[in-house]
């Protein structure tokens, strides 16, 4: 009687930790569709396309070894290669097409060719996983090659290559779905992987807002003020700009409070659409003010995949036909 | 795993701004910073040796994921903006001033970013053999000129009270290195 009783005191205390537990498994992996990962994967498309198509005049020039180009691409590949030696780079591939006797410029230009077309075919849908590997792999030969010319948006286009690679491709939208009649995914799967770039979105914008909130420059406006004067983003006259210097102070601590306490009021769906109507006029802004087009596109289409795009749970269609589990 | 890594670093990062002094937090916390960033630090592998496998996995994964840097940008404060000018010396008396440049506006924004990473303490190995490249870059343009000296300066631009009173930008050179054919010299 005594070890039923205690048995039974065991399950009373085990209960709220079980249910804590499917709280959170079913916070992890709930049932969605795959409309985020369409959006995400066009959004993608088109950023890779664009990333390629600007840098098309200086590739070679931004790439090249010692002697030829900006600065030798050696330089940042040694870098990059003391952290780690497997981190990939252009100098893998120079060196395999060494080996076939093709020379560097070939091979930078096949680099080149092979991310644009791999944009193309995201953008499309073709091929969808063979192209987002491509073009995770390339670009990321890029960023580390070319580390020391590399900024914020080429990290946030790796990680945002890195999930699509990840994630359930194809999705419903996509051509190897019309034409392959491809199996719909798991929306549990589906759901996981949103929820990876939701919570990583999170980081994001709570690490960068609590990074502004401890500088002095960010309640006064003198922050924003140098952002948008500083050369090369200086695209607004600083003699239109002044004229609005007594509303710096209040959009700078607004870019604070909004970035700082996007975990917590991105999740409420009370105030969801407000707060992500005010990050993406945010990265507009920063895009057509600052000239920051890449930086701005990517964030965009990270937002609007993550929580732009109504959930399955929240009342949006569900995945329709066979499931692969 | 993947968000304890991403934790390490946005945190450590957070860190080593606070420890470095630039933030509004009373200087008193920056003891503690330097020890928690050190902590993040260690998460991360990195007081390991630069062979250690467990290093390099975890900063390969990191790097594959893009999640190997923080995502402070322009915090605390926005950093000053850098120039580098180089002085075209020729054989005739003349002085051209020249800056680096590339054709396309995405790759000039891949070029400031280099310009502004030069004054860092953790690219002062690096800084002359880059310094050198960029010349070098402009030289193949000018085949004939004699002698470059390339001038590296912080470009402190006013606050927008001192630009209405016309106060313009101010440079502070930080650093300087001659380059001729045949040897060079820092300054």
């Amino acid at each position: 009687m005594s070890s039923l009783t205690s048995c039974a005191e065991g399950n009373l205390k085990l209960n709220p930790l079980h249910r804590a537990w499917q709280h959170f498994v079913s916070f992890l992996f709930p049932s969605d569709s795959d409309t985020w990962l369409t959006v995400l994967r066009i959004g993608l498309g088109l950023q890779v396309t664009l990333y390629a198509l600007f840098l098309r005049s200086d590739w070679h020039y931004l790439f090249a070894s010692s002697g030829k180009g900006l600065v030798a691409r050696e330089v940042g590949e040694a870098i990059t290669s003391f952290e780690s030696p497997l981190i990939p780079k252009f100098g893998w591939l120079i060196a395999a097409g060494r080996a076939l006797n093709i020379s560097e410029e070939t091979v930078l230009t096949v680099a080149w060719v092979g991310l644009l077309s791999a944009g193309f075919l995201l953008l499309l849908g073709f091929l969808s996983r063979p192209a987002a590997i491509v073009a995770w792999f390339v670009h990321l030969c890029a960023s580390e090659s070319g580390g020391l010319l590399a900024y914020g948006a080429d990290n946030f286009m790796t990680t945002a290559l890195f999930y699509l690679m990840l994630s359930p491709l194809p999705d419903r939208y996509s051509f190897d779905h019309w034409v392959a009649k491809t199996k719909l995914k798991n929306p549990k799967t589906l759901g996981f992987w949103r929820r990876v770039l939701q919570v990583h979105l999170c980081f994001v914008y709570f690490i960068g807002g609590l990074a502004k909130s401890l500088g002095s420059g960010w309640w006064d406006g003198s922050n924003l003020w140098r952002s948008l004067i500083r050369p090369p983003f200086n695209l607004v006259s600083p003699e239109l700009l002044v004229q609005f210097k007594y509303v710096l102070p209040l959009v700078g601590i607004s870019i604070c409070l909004l970035e700082v306490r996007y975990p917590l009021f991105i999740w409420l769906k009370r105030t969801r659409w407000i707060w992500l109507g005010c990050v993406l006029v945010m990265h507009a802004a920063i895009g057509l003010m600052m000239g920051l087009y890449l930086f701005a596109l990517i964030m965009i289409v990270m937002n609007i995949a993550a929580f732009g795009v109504p959930s399955a749970s929240s009342g949006a269609e569900m995945v329709s036909g066979p499931h692969q589990r | 795993m993947h968000f304890f890594l991403l934790t390490a670093v946005c945190l450590g990062g957070v860190f080593w701004l606070i420890a470095q002094g630039s933030t509004i937090l009373p200087s008193a916390c920056n003891e503690y910073a330097h020890k928690a960033e050190l902590a993040a630090t260690w998460c991360l592998g990195k007081t390991a040796s630069a062979s250690n496998p467990l290093r390099r996995s975890i900063a390969t994964y990191l790097h594959a994921a893009g999640i190997q840097a923080g995502y402070s940008f322009f915090a605390p404060n926005v950093p000053s903006h850098h120039q580098l000018t180089l002085a075209l010396f020729y054989d005739d008396g003349r002085v051209e001033y020249e800056t680096p440049h590339v054709r396309s506006k995405a790759a000039a924004l891949r070029l400031d970013s280099l310009l502004d990473k030069l004054p860092e303490q953790r690219y002062e190995s690096v800084r002359e053999a880059l310094v050198k490249m960029l010349v070098l870059s402009v030289w193949r343009e000018h085949p004939d000129v004699k002698k470059v000296r390339a001038t590296f300066e912080a470009v402190h631009l006013p606050s927008a009270t001192e630009f209405e009173q016309g106060k313009g930008e101010t440079l502070e050179p930080m650093f300087s290195f001659d380059f001729s054919l045949r040897k060079e010299k820092q300054e």
